[in-house]
């Protein structure tokens, strides 16, 4: 009971650094004080998987019984109507008027980049446990959370390049667009990596960001990256042509 | 306030607040926001191609997520539930159309397992991870479900995540000192009836 109510303390509260390591000490060193830490944390999670299924065999019995009604999508009464074919002629006559101009804003570019590229991020297979725990939060909207494990895997391993792209990434997603640049003028900088995207996210970040001299700035990176035919080069000899 | 054809539309916040209340309030805050967003399912269906057990677990599963998260207080309300869950299903359904044409049955840890492992520093990670792999899941299940009532019910509310002054709330106890020390002795007694079995 003792023991339950050290290690019961321990996950509830946030633990210091020296709680953590005289946690991980007695692990270590007491056989019987680390069978009990497993068993307090597989006993929790029963009990939750327990209460998780419950809970879907409920909406089960909802879907089973209500299903017509429930996969329909709700109608929206008369004036939204109104209003979303209101809307579409608005946004057919914005693509209109985009596609005859055929120009898009450096500032766009950068947006539909980060949409498309930077969503979900893929699980690397066979990376660290710590980094796929990030990329897990980051694909399940937990971004704060997410940063704070890359940043933690940084304070360990200051030239872990992967860390540095995804904390740098995750910044951007944040729209913490100085934390972004900081991460991605490491990534940059870091000599021996046989495939840098740094310099291209950095351009991406300045232009997402869009301060006065930004787009200047993002030109000459994405000049570099373009002309050394850096990762993201493709990208970028595209971008260079219409801004 | 029943959960489908319902005239009334609850908002975000309203959904969030039931999910944080006490069981009868949050019952019927997970039906509502299950059912509000069911046409997924649907959309699951074809969009992804899946088949509609596939569609009805990735959608629950979104929602199981999605209150979890509400609860443990990490959905930041950054985007509108809408686009949360969506962003969520998304995810799921992605994952399953993996597992399919990867065609692996890959060991899977709950998300508490790993939220608590991550409090452990990586040397001892291990010793842990070593010793959760040789628990008997079942046998553990078994045992939760034949101890007495009252213990499976503080666990069950323990392991939902409530807190012990929520618990006592709910379970009518005095203070939620009361609660810790009957939530501590059932677990210990779970222990014991676990350890006896497994001999």
């Amino acid at each position: 009971m003792d023991n339950f109510e050290y290690i019961d303390d321990y996950f509830k509260n946030a633990p210091t650094d020296l709680q953590r390591q005289q946690f991980e000490q007695r692990i270590t060193n007491d056989k019987g004080f680390a069978e009990e830490v497993a068993f307090y944390i597989s006993a929790k999670s029963v009990i939750k998987n327990q209460s998780q299924a419950e809970t879907k065999e409920r909406f089960r019995e909802i879907y089973q019984q209500q299903k017509v009604i429930l996969i329909t999508r709700p109608h929206k009464n008369t004036i939204w109507k109104y209003l979303a074919a209101a809307s579409v002629i608005g946004i057919i006559s914005v693509i209109t008027w985009f596609l005859s101009v055929d120009k898009t804003s450096p500032q766009q570019l950068a947006d539909q980049y980060i949409q498309q590229n930077f969503k979900t991020l893929g699980v690397t297979m066979g990376s660290q446990d710590s980094l796929q725990k990030g990329l897990g939060l980051f694909n399940n909207g937990n971004l704060k959370a997410s940063l704070n494990q890359f940043e933690n895997i940084l304070a360990t391993d200051s030239a872990n390049d992967i860390a540095k792209k995804y904390a740098g990434i995750v910044s951007l997603q944040l729209k913490d667009y100085d934390k972004a640049i900081y991460y991605f003028t490491s990534l940059e900088n870091q000599a021996g990596l046989y495939s840098n995207p740094g310099k291209f996210y950095h351009a991406v970040t300045l232009l997402a960001r869009n301060k006065t001299g930004d787009e200047d700035e993002a030109k000459e990176l994405l000049k570099q990256v373009a002309e050394k035919s850096l990762q993201g080069s493709e990208d970028a000899a595209k971008w260079l042509k219409k801004m | 306030m029943n959960h489908t054809n319902e005239k009334t539309v609850l908002g975000d916040h309203e959904i969030i607040w039931g999910l944080l209340q006490n069981d009868s309030d949050k019952r019927k805050s997970e039906e509502q926001l299950f059912s509000r967003y069911a046409y997924l399912i649907k959309e699951g269906m074809i969009k992804y191609s899946l088949a509609e057990d596939d569609a009805f677990d990735a959608y629950s599963d979104t929602i199981l997520q999605a209150i979890d998260n509400i609860k443990r207080g990490t959905f930041e309300q950054r985007a509108s539930l809408k686009t949360y869950l969506y962003r969520i299903f998304y995810n799921k359904c992605v994952d399953l159309i993996r597992k399919k044409t990867t065609n692996k049955g890959s060991v899977h840890q709950t998300a508490p397992i790993v939220d608590m492992l991550n409090m452990i520093a990586d040397s001892a990670k291990t010793v842990i991870q070593q010793l959760i792999e040789r628990t008997d899941m079942d046998l553990l299940k078994s045992t939760i479900n034949n101890l007495g009532e009252n213990c499976r019910k503080i666990l069950s509310l323990f392991g939902e995540g409530y807190n012990d002054k929520e618990i006592a709330t709910a379970m009518e106890y005095k203070t939620s000192d009361v609660v810790k020390t009957s939530r501590l002795r059932c677990l210990e007694k779970l222990r014991q009836e676990y350890l006896n079995k497994k001999k």
